[in-house]
């Protein structure tokens, strides 16, 4: 995927149709993180601290889940080009389509055991962690992407640059 | 007729619950995982604290260094808020009494 433009309106990439597949593949997967990972405090809180936090995040997951089914239906989202397609964003969607991403970067990480370095993942992969590896670096991948065009921080033949038609 | 008196116990005990709960009593800490990006920590904590980039980094690579960074310290309503933001971006943070 690659940053066409980027302006307050938004962004604009170009995807071909090898990644719009694994993004589509990604966005089924959400959400990831089981609801009982995050805790309010380490030391311990009252139960309904707690249970409020896992409601507004349950919340926010549901609100996420309605928006990337609308996502994957909505053809007018990406637009045929030649090699792909042009794939628009608003800088809003691009803020949770980022949450989204994380959560299934951090959530491939849970599944395969929340190993600390690449040597410990690649001595956990096999045939069942080897989807979840995936998952968890393409993810990465795509949201890396993503925020280096909400950040502005691309090369500068890509940030506010006349669209360029390849 | 009885006479009635306000529960000044009652009263009190409520009191000083709110009084310490709007206290500034409250750290809300991110802790270090070797999962989310230094990048994306440091973009979450622009978002969520509205903080310059040179700020937001100091506190990424203090995570990242130190294994934590106190963000800062709030009346419980507020770390509360700050704890439930950071957790909808997927970052280890909590709240913790600062004692």
């Amino acid at each position: 995927m690659k940053l066409l433009r980027a302006n307050k309106a938004g962004l604009s990439f170009h995807i071909s149709d090898r990644e719009k597949r694994a993004l589509f593949k990604l966005l089924e997967l959400y959400p990831l993180v089981p609801a009982s990972y995050p805790k309010l405090s380490r030391a311990g809180s009252r139960p309904e601290d707690q249970q409020l936090l896992e409601e507004a995040l349950n919340a926010q997951r549901n609100e996420h889940k309605a928006r990337v089914l609308a996502m994957l239906k909505a053809k007018s989202r990406f637009q045929a080009e030649p090699h792909g397609h042009r794939f628009n964003l608003k800088p809003a969607e691009a803020e949770w389509l980022l949450q989204v991403l994380n959560d299934i970067r951090v959530g491939s990480w849970l599944l395969l055991g929340s190993p600390d370095g690449m040597v410990k993942i690649f001595n956990a992969l096999n045939e069942q962690t080897l989807p979840h590896f995936w998952a968890m670096e393409a993810s990465g991948d795509f949201q890396m992407t993503l925020l280096h065009a909400l950040t502005g921080e691309t090369t500068a033949a890509e940030s506010d640059s006349p669209e360029s038609e390849e | 007729m009885p006479e009635i008196l306000p529960d000044l116990e009652e009263k009190e005990s409520s009191e000083s619950k709110s009084k310490s709960e709007l206290e500034p009593g409250y750290l809300v800490i991110c802790w270090n995982d070797p999962v989310n990006y230094m990048d994306y920590v440091t973009h979450v904590f622009r978002k969520v604290f509205g903080w310059n980039k040179t700020k937001a980094e100091f506190h990424m690579l203090q995570v990242h260094n130190q294994g934590k960074s106190v963000l800062t310290r709030e009346s419980m309503e507020k770390a509360e808020h700050y704890v439930h933001q950071l957790q909808k971006y997927t970052l280890h943070a909590t709240m913790e009494r600062d004692e």
